[in-house]
């Protein structure tokens, strides 16, 4: 046994919450070491990601980020077979040959109101959430009750009219929703497309419009960054090495050592004991209980954790195109599009039913985006990379994964493809499927889910990732969650990984 | 009486929550008439002799959730109700095994034992969690819910109750307790349970009367809904009514009569009348007239106001909400009647589980694929069906040796879907004995003899229910039971507490708080507004106040 160093604290997983909490720490003069098992730093957001919409503010100000999403928002483009695609450029909504939406009005009444209720709940983000452990009458959980008086206050003051509505629909699903304010067709599509992603339900499923507002928690504009996810992930490693953290790659973790219930230090496979103060942990709340060991998880506490749903159901394809791919009805310059393949809330719908049996779609809800127009780079020359997030994909289909199925998936999105790039299929040089099970194996996201745990309302705040600890420290003291499993939960935003640290220094275990 | 006489109150629709309002403004002194477009009373708690000799029930056919309070307050086992209960149910296997539900716990232990060991502890925490669930809902029944938005003292006032209440459940319990209520039933039995037939025999309650599937959040709450009544204090138990469903009904009119209030069946409401904001009455089909100062809608909130009410007496966004409020039809009914009863070849004879409520459904994913086929317009091939045979218990049912059988399925959608075009019109004798043979080809799980005991069966589709009853879609709540639609938002946002736009005209059934079943809760929380509003609020009986 080795011990190589003692560090005020250890981040596993070098993601880009990792990082954050890393340089966060950091930069209030803590020693910090990040440890990520793979040789490359990012996580799921250099694997999965390909687009950048939900980044916070505050992150970006407090790590210096700067650049990334800067530039225009990409316009999206709802695909139709009849060649009608929609095109949702902010609040300008028309058919892509320029000529008006009947359903304009309707989708931008809608998503402002979304948007007005997104940024109420986005109050709620930027903290821990509220603590209820003290009843609802002691100090210092009236403390934590004051955030939510706050929000409170801010929803009286949306006036009774919009606060009924926010009340209404909160908890609902966004099929209803959608449906309620326009016929079905490629704008509805496009809504449920954007209310489901990532997540293990359809349109229909109550909770959904949450997971919209989730969304649309920084306006829903998504941005292609330049240089790709891989100039993002080089951007969040900078700022903790700036900040004076160490980081370290291709040394994965075997244990978090615990001595007296509190976090002494880690263990790393090649047996090299690392000693720190504090230990935080960006991968899901399974593998950091099973890497402390069980025993120090109450039996409660152990079989909350064990029953997280984090069915993953997002698989990423890579395409390699040899031709500049073009759609039937879109300009060049609408190539640089956020395309979705969802022509109706119906078709997203369908989309869902056969994950819930381990069953591969027959037509899948993508979401796809060209990204060597910005970043010529990325492919040698003259190709193109084509890059979808295909929808309601099983994390482990009946029977298993194996070459035929995986062909199947491959197959099955790029006959979807066809109807819109004709010729699409005989320009393929390379197809790179990650199912969720490889993203799993890649990243350690619970169940290659794209939250670590799905963001359903008996999942989020106050009970998330597990009800009873959702205040980032982990039952053992010096022990804390900083993932996508953490509140407020997935998409790269650089929350978890900044409130965990927050929430660290605030309860004092390193002075 | 002539037809334009005056009255204190007048109710629209005779079923269980109409009578129930009726029954207390009678007994506080009001003059009360109820208008009933059937030619009998009762609404969805009805049982009616189709054929010589025997009772249908063909609507609601078990009760648990009628509140007690009310029971006392109206008397009603005074009028002849009389509620027995059942003491258990299965679920079927097609390889001739079966998963048998003991109300006595010891019975319980040893089938769940035989059928998963486990399963005994884990069954054990879902009581626990589901009874603790139950305790902390009931209290809320009989109150209004809580306006958010207003200021108003009561409204505050019941918002505290309702803090008051989840504190007393302490942090860990109010973690779990917003989990609860918004997860789905599925997955709150997956943490528990591992036998797919187990979980499959106790998720029908989370899905029963809603367009909602067993993996759909808030479905864990439709559970509650199901458990939360009781029988004669026993909290989640069913039993049967005496003579029928008809019997709570009955039993109503009996009181009301005796408290002096009218009835008229044969024709419904056609129109409520409105003069400058204000209810002045109601005008009949027949061409009759009522007058009252007050006057309360038992039909669902959209029928009510979408199609008896002219809507220039409504403001734009009442109307707007009302359409939006959804009622979806998903629950089919086959009312049948048995020369004798159907071998059960799995069960022993006379076992007493056959006398409770029987399922063939063998796994969630089962339940959860019915669900699918509704979602696309069509009957579910692999249907739910919640299926008893009360004439074992109660004689009063079927002639001597025959028996009265009633088949609640789900899922069935209201507009069916044929040939591309989905619409309740193609619901006809050809689709009905399709849906029916659909539903009896499952049945033989449990009863292979079933077909050839049958002497009349009455199919029932949601577009049946929908023209006989006059529930919009068939839907068994008045409404779907989602957060959207319940407490503060049901019906309407800002008119969760029976009044509606219109000043006397007040919404009693299951579309206004706390929703659908067999509860009268709705009626008598309405009857307590509309005193309170008269200035009579002190003469409501205690129970219920």
């Amino acid at each position: 046994m080795t011990v190589s160093a003692t560090y005020d604290v250890l981040v596993i997983g070098g993601g880009h919450n990792g990082l954050t909490a890393a340089a966060t720490l950091a930069k209030k003069g803590k020693s910090v070491c990040v440890i990520e098992k793979s040789e490359q730093l990012g996580g799921m957001a250099r694997e999965v990601a390909h687009l950048l919409y939900n980044l916070h503010p505050k992150v970006v100000r407090e790590l210096g980020l700067k650049g990334l999403a800067d530039g225009k928002p990409l316009a999206t483009v709802s695909l139709v077979e009849d060649g009608k695609h929609v095109e949702i450029a902010g609040d300008t909504v028309r058919f892509a040959d320029g000529t008006t939406h009947p359903d304009a009005v309707a989708y931008v009444e809608l998503t402002s109101r979304l948007k007005k209720f997104a940024a109420l709940l986005g109050q709620l983000s930027s903290h821990s959430p509220p603590k209820l452990d003290g009843g609802l009458t002691s100090l210092a959980t009236l403390g934590e009750l004051a955030g939510l008086a706050k929000l409170g206050l801010n929803l009286k003051l949306l006036g009774k009219k919009d606060m009924n509505e926010f009340l209404r629909v909160i908890l609902t699903n966004a099929y209803d929703l959608v449906l309620d304010e326009m016929p079905d067709g490629p704008l509805a599509g496009a809504l449920c497309a954007d209310a489901v992603r990532g997540n293990y339900v359809g349109p229909r499923s109550p909770g959904t419009v949450f997971n919209l507002m989730y969304r649309l928690g920084q306006g829903g504009e998504a941005y292609l960054p330049k240089g790709g996810m891989e100039a993002v992930v080089c951007a969040f490693e900078s700022a903790a090495r700036t900040a004076g953290a160490e980081v370290r790659t291709g040394q994965g973790v075997k244990r978090i050592l615990v001595e007296d219930d509190k976090a002494t230090g880690v263990e790393l496979e090649d047996g090299t004991h690392i000693a720190a103060r504090t230990v935080m942990a960006s991968t899901g709340p399974q593998a950091v209980m099973q890497m402390a060991g069980v025993e120090h998880f109450d039996v409660e506490a152990a079989r909350r954790i064990r029953n997280t749903r984090c069915k993953g159901t997002v698989a990423k394809l890579s395409l390699v195109l040899k031709d500049a791919p073009s759609i039937v009805g879109l300009s060049r310059e609408q190539m640089r599009s956020r395309f979705l393949i969802a022509p109706s809330a119906a078709v997203v719908e369908r989309s869902f039913n056969p994950a819930k049996y381990n069953e591969l779609p027959a037509a899948p809800v993508i979401e796809a985006v060209i990204l060597t127009p910005s970043d010529p780079d990325l492919a040698a020359k003259g190709q193109h990379i084509l890059s979808l997030n295909v929808q309601h994909i099983p994390h482990t289909p009946e029977g298993g994964w194996d070459e035929a199925k995986r062909q199947q998936v491959i197959d099955t999105v790029v006959a979807q493809l066809e109807v819109y790039m004709p010729g699409v299929s005989a320009s393929i040089e390379r197809a790179d499927l990650l199912t969720p099970a490889d993203i799993e194996e890649l990243t350690g996201a619970p169940g290659g889910h794209w939250h670590h745990a799905e963001m359903g309302v008996d999942q989020i705040l106050t009970v998330r990732p597990v009800n009873g600890l959702a205040h980032y420290g982990f039952a053992v003291q010096g022990l804390y969650l900083c993932g996508a499993s953490a509140h407020p939960g997935g998409d790269v935003t650089g929350l978890p990984g900044r409130n965990s640290a927050i929430q660290l220094l605030k309860d004092g275990v390193l002075s | 009486m002539g037809q334009h006489d005056k009255f204190d109150a007048i109710i629209a629709g005779a079923g269980h929550n109409g009578l129930t309002t009726a029954c207390y403004l009678a007994k506080a002194g009001l003059k009360v008439l109820v208008v009933e477009k059937n030619d009998w009373i009762g609404g969805a708690s009805v049982s009616r002799s189709l054929h010589d000799g025997w009772t249908y029930s063909n609507c609601s056919y078990v009760c648990s959730l009628l509140r007690r309070e009310i029971v006392r307050d109206l008397e009603l086992p005074r009028f002849g109700l009389q509620v027995i209960p059942y003491e258990g149910g299965a679920s079927f296997t097609p390889d001739g095994d079966y998963f048998a539900y003991y109300s006595d716990h010891d019975a319980l232990r040893r089938e769940m034992f035989r059928h998963s060991p486990a399963d005994v502890d884990a069954y054990e925490r879902f009581s626990q969690t589901v009874i603790r669930q139950c305790r902390f809902i009931r209290p809320f029944l009989l109150r209004n819910a809580p306006d958010p938005s207003s200021l108003r003292p009561r409204d505050l006032n019941e918002l505290l109750f309702l803090l008051k209440k989840a504190h007393g459940l302490g942090a860990r319990e109010l973690g779990e307790t917003l989990r609860f209520w918004t997860m789905s039933i599925g997955d709150f039995l997956d943490e528990h349970f591992e036998s797919d037939l187990i979980k499959a025999h106790i998720a029908g309650a989370g899905i029963i009367g809603t367009g909602l599937g067993v993996y759909s959040p808030g479905t864990a709450y439709v559970l509650l809904h199901h458990y939360m009544g009781d029988v004669d204090g026993s909290i989640g138990a069913w039993g049967f009514a005496r003579g029928g469903m008809g019997a709570i009904a009955n039993a109503l009119g009996a009181c009301l009569e005796e408290a002096g209030g009218t009835i008229v069946t044969g024709s419904g409401v056609d129109e409520f009348l409105v003069k400058d904001g204000r209810i002045t009455g109601v005008a009949l089909e027949n061409g009759d007239t009522y007058e009252a100062p007050i006057v309360a809608s038992n039909m669902d909130v959209k029928r009510t106001f979408l199609e008896h009410t002219e809507e220039k007496h409504l403001p734009e966004d009442f109307t707007r909400a009302v359409k939006r409020f959804k009622i979806r039809g998903s629950s089919g009914k086959l009312n049948i009647a048995l020369d004798a009863l159907p071998e059960f070849p799995a069960a022993p004879k006379g076992a007493p589980f056959l006398r409770g409520d029987m399922h063939c459904s063998q796994s969630l994913n089962e339940l959860e694929r019915a669900y699918d086929d509704w979602k696309e317009g069509r009957w579910s091939q692999q249907p739910y069906f919640d299926m008893l045979i009360p004439s074992q218990i109660d004689p009063t049912m079927a002639p001597p040796g025959k028996h009265m059988m009633t088949v609640f399925v789900q899922y069935a959608p209201y507009d069916l879907e044929v040939n591309g075009i989905r619409s309740g019109e193609n619901w006809n004798d050809e689709t009905r004995k399709q849906f029916a043979d659909c539903v009896f080809d499952k049945i033989e799980i449990a009863m292979p003899d079933i077909r050839k005991h049958v002497l009349h069966a009455e199919i029932r589709t949601p577009w049946d229910i929908e023209n006989e009853v006059g529930l919009t879609e068939g839907n068994i709540f008045q409404g779907e039971l989602t957060f959207d639609q319940l407490l503060f938002n049901r019906p309407v946002p800002g008119y969760s507490q029976y009044r509606t736009p219109i000043d006397g005209m007040y919404l009693v059934g299951s579309s206004a708080h706390p929703g659908g079943g067999v509860m009268a809760a709705p009626g008598a929380n309405a009857a307590r507004e509309i005193l309170r509003n008269v200035g009579k609020g002190n003469l409501m009986p205690s129970h219920a106040a």
